[in-house]
């Protein structure tokens, strides 16, 4: 466990010696957020109706404002580095690491999940609460949407390294990663809430591990009515998602590195 | 170097083969290309046998693509050979790619493992745990390297502010903090001044005699060589073409020197004349010099010289040694026009 938590401690330190890039961060997060309110006011006023799909405008605001905080966290742009250190052939210095590749990356990873909750999620989560005066409960849902953040992290990272295997083969990054991208934050619910997509979308999305990333921990976090037994079969899938993402991420990257070819030097 | 006997690599008649796309020119061939299922096979590496022992330092040579790096990312695990067999002390380095990390480090001249953003010491700690060395291990690895190099300063540098003599110099210090059996050394001094050459140098070869670390070396720079290797291993087109010391490599060429005159009125003129004095010798001119190449067993050289003083004005006069890089080129020309290997040599 210590090889893995000094990786950790070595992203925490690696990422806080670029102290303006957080300034960035929270900057272009407060335009995105400015953009966001207008454009739902708008749709909510020209809806004419308090609810929308079963949401109030808040609840969506609130939805849309912590989608964008989780996804700041945990977005990790792994597919950028696997495919940077492919094409560098830094990859080779990596793979030779005494511990797998996948879980190397991982936990290379993990520091910066670390400093970007508390520098993101967690005040973004703050000001959401006071704003709306315990809109959010705190009971169960918090211990569990922990958990299921913690699934979506490894889903979302199982992804990514999926996607970053077929780099191995393409030798490009670019038009895949930028394809990823689009789809996982349609299809997750980070752009736009599962509960507005037409029906036959919306069983497609339930089908798919995506929703798992974002709108399963909102989910949780923001349940008011819902049931445990609702929860729980959220977070079920949710584990079954975890798991099958998770085997067919190392088995794909094992296949894959008994024929890749690794450029120059 | 009490166990000099010992195998630590063993390649057993490995071969490896890539698949490549055939491609074809101009934007009509580009496009065909996305739907080409035209592979060639290239050999990179072609039934390469050999064995290195514990403490040995071997210069793996050869020009550029002629498989170096392939052999040595199949030592490392990274790459699984088409045939044949690899044990790296034991292990079948792609199988068991973790154990085999514990045993080797490796050294990309182009490349860095050190963490970019940190001062080296952070990198050492990280690289401490990840292979598990022990405090004292860690401590004593440290003052060895005290001893051998002025790394106070380096330590608390970022790698990233770090000039590429020391941050080779860093990388290598890295590659043996966790005391391997083996170290890979790909091109360490490409790029790097003549001091700067010469400390790492001094520095493998310390921390090989201290350590009896094995040191597998790939290099274009003879004085590396010279310096480190007492064993080389020639590799072309995939092929193995020589392996012994490097004083037999010598040998082996014969006891030839050059010697270098200089005379009045154009040299390339005077030099066809030499040739036709010494029918038996290569003789070539240019701007400078007359260029004589004797073979010692045959000839003495001063027998030469005095015949050439006899009917020439000679102003100026060298002698010289050829060079293990003279051979080594002899090797790779032969062996990229075999019919041409009798000239000379």
């Amino acid at each position: 466990m210590k090889k893995y938590l000094t990786l950790t401690r070595a992203g925490i330190i690696e990422a806080l010696q670029f102290r303006l890039s957080f300034v960035v961060i929270v900057v272009g997060n407060l335009l995105y957020l400015t953009v966001i309110y207008f454009l739902w006011k708008a749709i909510y006023a020209s809806a004419g109706a308090d609810r929308v799909n079963g949401m109030t405008f808040t609840d969506t605001l609130i939805y849309l404002v912590l989608a964008t905080a989780l996804f700041n966290f945990m977005e990790m742009y792994t597919v950028w580095e696997i495919g940077r250190s492919i094409q560098s052939g830094k990859i080779v210095l990596d793979i030779i690491k005494p511990m797998p590749y996948r879980r190397y990356l991982f936990w290379s990873f993990t520091g910066s999940f670390v400093t970007q909750f508390f520098l993101t999620f967690l005040p973004t989560f703050i000001v959401v609460c006071i704003l709306t005066h315990g809109t959010i409960r705190f009971g169960v849902n918090i211990p569990l949407f922990i958990l299921s953040v913690t699934m979506g992290i490894i889903i979302n990272y199982s992804i990514d390294f999926i996607v970053g295997t077929i780099c191995l083969y393409t030798e490009s990054i670019w038009g895949i990663n930028i394809m990823k991208q689009v789809i996982v934050l349609l299809f997750s619910g980070a752009v736009i809430p599962v509960a507005f997509f037409p029906e036959t979308f919306k069983k497609v999305t339930f089908c798919l591990p995506f929703r798992a990333i974002y709108d399963a921990p909102l989910s949780i976090l923001l349940s008011q009515g819902t049931s445990y037994p609702d929860l729980l079969h959220m977070f079920f899938v949710q584990l079954i998602w975890c798991v099958v993402m998770t085997a067919v991420s190392v088995l794909f990257w094992n296949v894959s590195l008994r024929q890749i070819t690794v450029n120059g030097g | 170097m009490d166990n000099n006997e010992k195998p630590v690599i063993e390649l057993k008649n490995i071969s490896k083969e890539f698949k490549v796309l055939n491609r074809h020119e101009g934007l009509k061939g580009s496009i065909r290309d996305l739907f080409s299922r035209d592979y060639r096979t290239v050999k990179a590496v072609d039934d390469v046998s050999m064995t290195v022992n514990q403490g040995e330092i071997v210069g793996y040579l050869g020009p550029n693509g002629a498989g170096k790096s392939t052999t040595i990312k199949m030592m490392t695990g990274v790459l699984e050979p088409t045939s044949g067999q690899i044990l790296v002390r034991g292990n079948v380095p792609y199988l068991h790619r973790s154990e085999n990390a514990q045993n080797i480090g490796v050294v990309f001249g182009q490349r860095s493992q050190l963490w970019w953003a940190l001062p080296l010491i952070e990198s050492f700690r990280i690289l401490k745990d990840i292979y598990g060395i022990s405090d004292q291990a860690y401590k004593d690895i440290q003052d060895l390297y005290r001893s051998l190099v002025d790394i106070e300063d380096l330590l608390h540098k970022p790698v990233r502010q770090m000039s590429l003599g020391q941050r080779t110099l860093s990388d290598i210090l890295a590659a043996f903090l966790h005391d391997p059996a083996i170290v890979f050394l790909d091109e360490p001094t490409i790029g790097l001044d003549v001091s700067m050459k010469a400390k790492i140098r001094e520095l493998i070869c310390e921390l090989n005699n201290k350590r009896n670390t094995t040191v597998i070396l790939t290099t274009h720079d003879m004085g590396d060589v010279d310096a480190l290797c007492r064993r080389i291993v020639i590799i072309d087109r995939g092929k193995k073409l020589y392996d012994n010391d490097i004083e037999h490599l010598k040998g082996f060429f014969g006891s030839y020197r050059t010697l270098k005159v200089r005379m009045d009125g154009d040299l390339k003129k005077k030099a066809l004349k030499v040739q036709n004095e010494f029918p038996s010798l290569s003789v070539t001119g240019d701007d400078e010099w007359i260029s004589v190449l004797v073979d010692e067993s045959r000839d003495r050289v001063v027998d030469v010289l005095e015949k050439l003083q006899q009917s020439h004005n000679i102003k100026d006069m060298q002698l010289e040694e050829i060079s293990t890089e003279e051979v080594i080129k002899k090797i790779y020309e032969g062996a990229a026009s075999p019919s041409s290997d009798s000239e000379g040599a």
